[in-house]
């Protein structure tokens, strides 16, 4: 239990870090990175439980991304609506267009589901451009930001860091439990996930409508974050990025998750040739990462402390306690 | 309307030679590749180039687009489907081919550049011939040749032949002898080398352009879910089928919604007949 | 059992097999057979390779659906019920080749069979309803005990990716004993075992008799079928060729001659 401890104590050191960045941050510049991390977390924690727990490899979730922040845009902005509630409209709308891509699409074997995703992220963009009235088609929209106190930066960042932190605790609470045990069940075994009997189609359609609404939450956040979106904005290898992000952090956490969204955001501003080279990079990393370590990079680390750290695995010899084995058969049927 | 049906079966034709090069590599590796539709962007590209930047003859550029094709393929094979087949995980090819594409279709763009170039003329035609012009003809002629003689070649010659049995059962081929790492290889080389000369066919209509893979990838692929995976008479129709979808409705609706109604005939099809047109089912044991 | 469905079904009820016929395109994999598996007992199904063994597991754990025939729990028709049904119902089953979850550890690949009994669904858990809570630590405490039972007591922590064979067969049948099955379905649990841990496999299956539980044991390891089953049933090529006690199916002369050998 002691790694469990570890890893809770490395989230609290992090949340604290988070909670008191606006003191910290050398400029602007660092909070406006720090909060973009945070609303795209607040998609890619979603988007966690069907790529890293489910193992279903949603490749086109800036689709979602896009219609959340268009319709938090439109709401918000022509309609007047209160941005508090033009958020939950479109987390509620990407909720639907989550259950709407997911009812057939997540039938599908793995490759179809992929192109199928893949497909919505280009659909949304024709008719984002088609619907020039509404969306300003390729000329784009303004965004409105939130009242006081969110519209300071600092403000804006305590936001939308409160939703990060309010995904992150609804993901932990689903990956600890039995539903996410069913999750990581159809990502390793779907074999073994209908036997025990995870309703497997049920179970992906759930995690993925739950992401479909963090992508509405997470898009209204991003778009008032940038304050003007065109359909550029939301580019493909945008999708690419969110994906791969949880790929490299590894399938079945959300800490590794999380760093590769930090670290994979901060890194092209840091090392500029980086920015220059830019899907190259993440498709290297995402080859590396599928040769050498599938399971991630924090995998790394593990065999790192495992070599380090030796604890042989010693050999012992299977020796059932029957009468113990009786007690807990009959226990409580 | 006449011009529009055969832009949209030019079009077709284009997805139908990139589903026949997913087959080929399907074939041997149960391997749906995100790098197909990159290939045909190499070719086009590698034909500008030859042809139209270093001003070398048209036969040097259609060597320079299927060996660039077949180059690539070999690389893929090597690197992101070899290490790949040999674990459990059935997801990981995904993984290593879209990592792939991704590479490669930046780095086209790095090089090559974001817009699209033109493609120089193959045959000398005057820009005036209208339906008859070069850039519709050579796709549709080179995606029928293209089935055509990949059926002649699994029928007729002795590697096809293997290629065959591969496909039916990989372990009862590889029991009986046959080289299956080299098959695969040579697949994935003779899939780069078909998908190239698709791209240097079509150049003139698809222009050089980086971006054209992913839109490939996808476009051939429902192609090849609407025609049957692995059949290779189904990737024509599908392709032909689709392009010409496509065109029909843009020319009654407009050509904004170009996309979502391939996607809708692919939910179609998959919803009437999940094995495609000519596919066959498929029996899963647990 | 989960409430709800248990009140389908009577206590006592048996599985039931009736002239199930499956053909896969041309062949006929499994020809007419009838099989009837009751509560507490351990009925061991035998046969060469290719003799329908596997398929009639898949027909009755609903892997396969029957091409003719019937398959019912007590009065209750199971023949077009999916998988998850079953498994609610209470048949529970493990693999010929052990399917776990690499990356979870022992303890929780033994909680996973407790999803029948979990009623907290996804939106209760996301929001860290105590009853999530307060269910994972019942199937926790119970796999602990169970874990034990079976002799893995050692390796409750363990990555499941880290266990030896043994480990992986005794582990599956935990897993299953977890869902709280009134039938569990045994595909060559004996496959690689060691003599002793044969034996101890025989007293598992022992308890489970003891315990109410109907084991269906599919199993090439002949001596052991003949000495832990209370009825055996021999196929051969689709066909039931003899259903009776050990002794009987043991000096079956058809039996002798297609499977067991002079």
């Amino acid at each position: 239990m002691s790694a469990e401890h570890r890893r809770l104590g490395l989230a609290a050191l992090l949340a604290l870090g988070a909670a008191t960045l606006p003191f910290w941050a050398a400029d602007q510049y660092q909070l406006h990175l720090a909060t973009l991390i945070a609303a795209y977390w607040v998609l890619i924690g979603g988007l966690n439980l069907v790529v890293g727990y489910a193992g279903q490899l949603s490749i086109g979730h800036v689709g979602l991304l896009s219609i959340g922040a268009y319709a938090f845009a439109i709401l918000a902005g022509k309609a007047g609506l209160h941005p508090a509630l033009a958020v939950a409209a479109s987390g509620a709308l990407c909720g639907i267009a989550g259950l709407l891509l997911g009812l057939p699409s997540l039938r599908l074997p793995g490759f179809y589901f992929a192109m199928a995703t893949m497909a919505v992220a280009l659909i949304v963009g024709e008719v984002v451009l088609a619907q020039g009235e509404l969306t300003g088609g390729g000329v784009g929209l303004p965004v409105p930001g939130f009242p006081a106190p969110f519209d300071s930066p600092a403000g804006f960042y305590w936001l939308t860091a409160a939703a990060a932190a309010v995904v992150t605790w609804l993901t932990w609470n689903v990956a600890r439990r039995m539903q996410g045990r069913g999750l990581i069940a159809i990502r390793d075994s779907v074999v073994t996930a209908q036997a025990v009997g995870v309703p497997v189609l049920g179970a992906k359609l759930r995690a993925f409508v739950f992401s479909g609404v963090c992508a509405g939450v997470g898009g209204s956040l991003f778009a008032a974050l940038q304050s003007y979106i065109t359909p550029d904005t939301f580019h493909f290898e945008l999708s690419l990025f969110f994906f791969v992000c949880i790929i490299i952090g590894g399938r079945g956490g959300i800490l590794g998750p999380f760093l590769g969204v930090v670290v994979l955001t901060a890194l092209p501003e840091l090392v500029s040739p980086l920015a220059k080279l830019g899907n190259f990079f993440y498709g290297l990393l995402l080859l590396a990462v599928v040769l050498v370590v599938p399971e991630g990079i924090g995998r790394v680390f593990e065999l790192v402390a495992a070599r380090l750290k030796p604890r042989p695995v010693e050999s012992v010899p299977v020796q059932p306690d029957l009468p113990r084995l009786a007690r807990a058969l009959r226990s409580n049927r | 309307m006449l011009s529009a049906l055969v832009a949209g079966l030019a079009t077709g034709a284009v997805f139908a030679a990139t589903a026949l090069a997913y087959n080929v590599m399907f074939s041997t590796s149960k391997v749906l590749s995100v790098t197909t539709g990159h290939l045909p962007m190499l070719g086009g590209v590698a034909g500008a180039y030859v042809i139209a930047g270093l001003g070398l003859p048209w036969w040097l550029g259609l060597l320079a687009a299927m060996g660039t094709g077949a180059l690539f393929g070999l690389l893929t094979e090597l690197v992101a489907i070899r290490r790949v087949l040999a674990r459990s995980d059935e997801h990981l090819w995904l993984l290593s081919t879209l990592a792939l594409a991704t590479m490669v279709q930046q780095a086209v763009g790095l090089w090559w550049g974001t817009e699209p170039r033109p493609f120089p003329r193959l045959i000398p035609q005057d820009f005036s011939a209208g339906l008859a012009d070069q850039k519709f003809w050579l796709p549709i002629a080179l995606a029928v040749a293209m089935a055509g003689g990949l059926e002649l070649f699994y029928s007729r010659t002795m590697a096809g032949k293997l290629f065959v049995a591969m496909s039916e059962d990989a372990f009862a081929a590889r029991a009986r002898g046959i080289p299956t790492d080299r098959i695969r290889v040579a697949s994935y080389a003779l899939a780069g080398a078909l998908g190239g000369l698709a791209g240097f066919a079509a150049g003139q209509l698809t222009f050089a352009y980086f971006a054209l893979g992913l839109t490939l990838t996808l476009n051939g692929f429902i192609a090849l879910a609407v025609g049957g995976l692995g059949s290779n008479v189904g990737a024509l129709i599908g392709g032909f089928a689709l392009g010409l979808l496509n065109a029909l409705a843009s020319y009654w609706f407009g050509g904004e919604y170009q996309q979502t109604i391939a996607v809708g005939l692919l939910m179609v099809v998959l919803l009437v007949k999940p094995e495609g047109l000519l596919g066959s089912k498929q029996v899963r044991p647990v | 059992m989960s409430p709800a469905a248990a009140a389908a079904v009577q206590p006592g009820a048996s599985l039931r097999a009736v002239a199930v016929t499956r053909r896969f395109g041309g062949i006929t994999a499994l020809d007419g057979v009838s099989l009837e598996l009751r509560p507490g007992e351990v009925h061991g199904l035998i046969g060469p390779n290719g003799s329908g063994k596997t398929t009639l597991l898949n027909l009755l754990s609903g892997y396969y659906e029957p091409s003719e025939g019937a398959i019912a729990l007590g009065n209750e028709p199971l023949e077009r019920a999916p998988v998850q049904r079953r498994a609610r119902l209470g048949i529970g089953r493990t693999f010929q080749k052990p399917r776990l979850l690499p990356t979870l550890t022992v303890l929780e690949n033994t909680m996973l069979g407790a999803w029948p009994h979990a009623r907290a669904g996804f939106v209760e858990t996301a929001f860290g309803l105590p009853r999530a809570a307060r269910e994972d630590q019942a199937a926790r405490s119970r796999a602990t005990e169970l874990l034990h039972g079976v002799g893995l007591g050692h390796a409750v922590a363990r990555r499941a990716n880290l266990l030896e064979h043994a480990e992986q067969r005794f582990l599956e049948i935990a897993r299953a004993l977890a869902a709280r099955p009134r039938f569990v379905l045994l595909d060559e649990p004996a496959g690689g075992l060691s003599t002793d841990e044969i034996d101890h496999l025989g007293g598992i299956l022992g308890t489970l008799r003891e315990a109410g539980i109907g084991v269906l044991l599919v199993e090439h390891h002949t001596d052991f079928v003949f000495r832990v089953c209370d009825r055996v049933t021999a196929l051969d090529l689709g066909r039931m060729i003899r259903e009776g006690t050990p002794a009987e199916v043991r000096h079956d002369p058809e039996v002798i001659r297609v499977y067991l050998g002079a």
